[in-house]
């Protein structure tokens, strides 16, 4: 009865708002006394991360790209892309896609994507003749578009809960993020207003694009630089991490000098600090209590009254897209690997699904959660940023999530294109 | 009073930040450093430990960032239910409820985080520059105490707030 009482209290106050740190404390404190667990044991789980050796590419490869989000980079590289493939169908929305993509993977879609590239996505999309509506709902999707790209933080978040090779998985999203951009790309295409209104054909210039090219070679690099970096085998995860803030420190300070070192450098380590403070202080506390959930069996007993229910494992991935994306439109996506991973990876398990593949399912399933109404984040950060209501959103953003479904679908249902690399 | 906390809140909101400066910088360059030496044969033993300890005491200094600025992740199904009906008394008061609850819980915490240390102390091992993991582990407590003093900080700050609307 008092397990109850304090169950109900703990879920009262996680609803409330209390931050999640706090309730997933407050969890693992009052498991660990009613299991006559001495609760300094909650302390001894906490400083465990500390010995976790990925653990410093998450404030590392975060402090890299809000350093990029908050000079002039997107602008160069907006630019940079649209001399090169704006002649294309569609080309311009494409290029919005992959500066986008290539955002959210070094910013973890933390509504840093939405917020700094939104403002200058939006007028050129409207300028080059695309309907409101696909303006609207591309800008909100693409804010957690890139997730599955490495060095993607809740990439690394993932590894260090379920204890998968982050090089692995940084392999694993290429295909299925792939994927997902050929989607939409495709959905660009239709859309394109030339498609729509014969408006005039844009053409290739060579001197725009070299000229585009030697503005933005330094940036334009870097993530060329980092794959070829980790899957050449040049650099483990935690050399790249160190290198790229370190690259990109210098490049934006005292190269391009679009941030003052006295000025904008702490003001960019406290904003990205912030996040990352508190997705440590998450992890930190869930441990302790994830941790006592697996050592009482919850995942086996949750597995045997699944097993009453679905027979197979695409009965199982079918179930666990519609609870993912549940989650994921509840939960922002650092706290639902914390809080569902462990639990979710024995089940999975049993049901024959391997862990990367699973990976790959948990991270698109949780991307498309951003955008999924009534509370996906990316629909409230984006109608804050535009100032338009939250139903415009809902309305714009509808057509994206059918066709990250049908994405998802493909992930899901293909584990080949998660696990291609590893044949 | 209210005057007092406010000053002592600004100090905390200083010092996190130049101390948060300074780790961010200290890890990007020893982390670079490491690898460098490490290209010609080298290992500075020390760099590792240390620099993830820093990112684990980081994580306070953030968190206690977060708490000043309400960023923290949380659930929030209420709380944005209560924002988006315009009723902001009742938001007043889960956000009071919330800074009690917390600051409750982080009590709780420290006071694991003591005892893990006492126990630590007792069987503690060198981890780098001849510190011993006990004094090491103290960060747990501390860490935590400084993201309370700022919830307490901002549940005081807040009557201050309400006195305004008025």
């Amino acid at each position: 009865m008092s397990g109850a009482i304090a169950g109900f209290g703990i879920v009262f106050l996680a609803i409330l708002g209390t931050p999640l740190f706090i309730v997933m404390s407050l969890a693992a404190l009052v498991a660990f006394t009613f299991s006559g667990v001495e609760v300094s044991a909650v302390a001894q789980e906490f400083y465990r991360i500390s010995s976790a050796p990925t653990l410093m590419t998450i404030p590392l490869f975060t402090f890299a790209g809000y350093l990029m989000a908050e000079s002039k980079s997107p602008q160069r590289l907006l630019k940079l892309a649209e001399t090169g493939l704006g002649w294309l169908p569609g080309g311009v929305s494409i290029v919005a896609l992959v500066v986008c993509a290539f955002f959210t993977a070094f910013t973890g879609a933390s509504g840093v994507t939405i917020i700094a590239l939104g403002g200058l996505i939006y007028p050129i999309l409207i300028k080059d003749g695309y309907s409101e509506k696909y303006t609207l709902g591309m800008v909100t999707a693409s804010g957690s578009l890139g997730l599955l790209f490495p060095p993607s933080l809740p990439i690394i978040l993932y590894g260090l809960v379920a204890k998968v090779d982050i090089d692995k998985l940084f392999k694993a999203g290429l295909l299925p993020g792939l994927i997902i951009m050929i989607v939409l790309s495709g959905w660009a295409i239709y859309n394109s207003p030339k498609a729509i209104a014969g408006a005039p054909k844009k053409v290739f210039i060579l001197k725009d694009f070299l000229q585009a090219l030697r503005e933005a070679w330094l940036e334009a690099l870097l993530p060329v630089a980092v794959l070829v970096g980790i899957y050449g085998g040049f650099v483990t995860v935690t050399e790249a991490a160190a290198f790229t803030a370190l690259y990109v420190f210098i490049i934006e300070v005292f190269i391009y000098k679009d941030l003052s070192f006295s000025k904008d450098v702490p003001n960019v380590i406290i904003e990205s600090m912030s996040l990352v403070g508190g997705i440590l202080l998450i992890l930190c506390c869930a441990l302790g209590f994830t941790n006592f959930l697996v050592d009482e069996e919850i995942p086996l007993k949750i597995f045997a009254l699944m097993k009453e229910f679905l027979h197979d494992k695409y009965s199982f991935l079918l179930f666990l897209n519609i609870f993912l994306l549940i989650v994921g439109c509840l939960m922002d996506i650092f706290s639902a690997i914390v809080v569902v991973v462990p639990l979710i990876i024995p089940i999975a398990n049993d049901f024959g699904v391997d862990p990367i593949h699973l990976a790959m399912i948990f991270l698109a399933n949780l991307e498309i959660g951003y955008l999924t109404p009534p509370v996906g984040i990316n629909l409230f950060i984006a109608s804050f940023r535009f100032k338009r209501p939250i139903t415009e959103l809902y309305k714009s953003a509808v057509p994206f999530l059918i066709l990250l479904i049908i994405a998802l679908a493909i992930i899901t249902y293909v584990p080949d294109l998660s696990l291609f690399w590893f044949k | 009073m209210i005057a007092a906390v406010k000053k002592m809140d600004f100090l905390l909101e200083k010092l996190t930040t130049y101390l948060l400066v300074v780790s961010i910088l200290a890890m990007l360059s020893l982390s670079s450093l490491s690898i460098v030496v490490r290209w010609f044969q080298h290992n500075i033993t020390w760099i590792d430990p240390f620099v993830r300890h820093l990112v684990f005491f980081s994580a306070f200094l953030g968190g206690v960032i977060a708490t000043g600025r309400g960023t923290h992740i949380g659930i929030d199904i209420i709380g944005k239910f209560v924002e988006s009906k315009g009723w902001h008394h009742l938001r007043n008061i889960i956000s009071k409820i919330i800074a009690i609850a917390s600051i409750a819980v982080l009590g709780w915490m420290i006071k694991a985080g003591i005892e893990f240390t006492r126990v630590e102390m007792e069987f503690s091992k060198i981890e780098f520059w001849g510190i011993s993991s006990g004094y090491l582990v103290m960060m747990v407590p501390v860490g935590l105490s400084l993201v309370a003093l700022r919830f307490i900080f901002v549940f005081i700050l807040s009557f201050e707030e309400k006195a305004e609307v008025a």
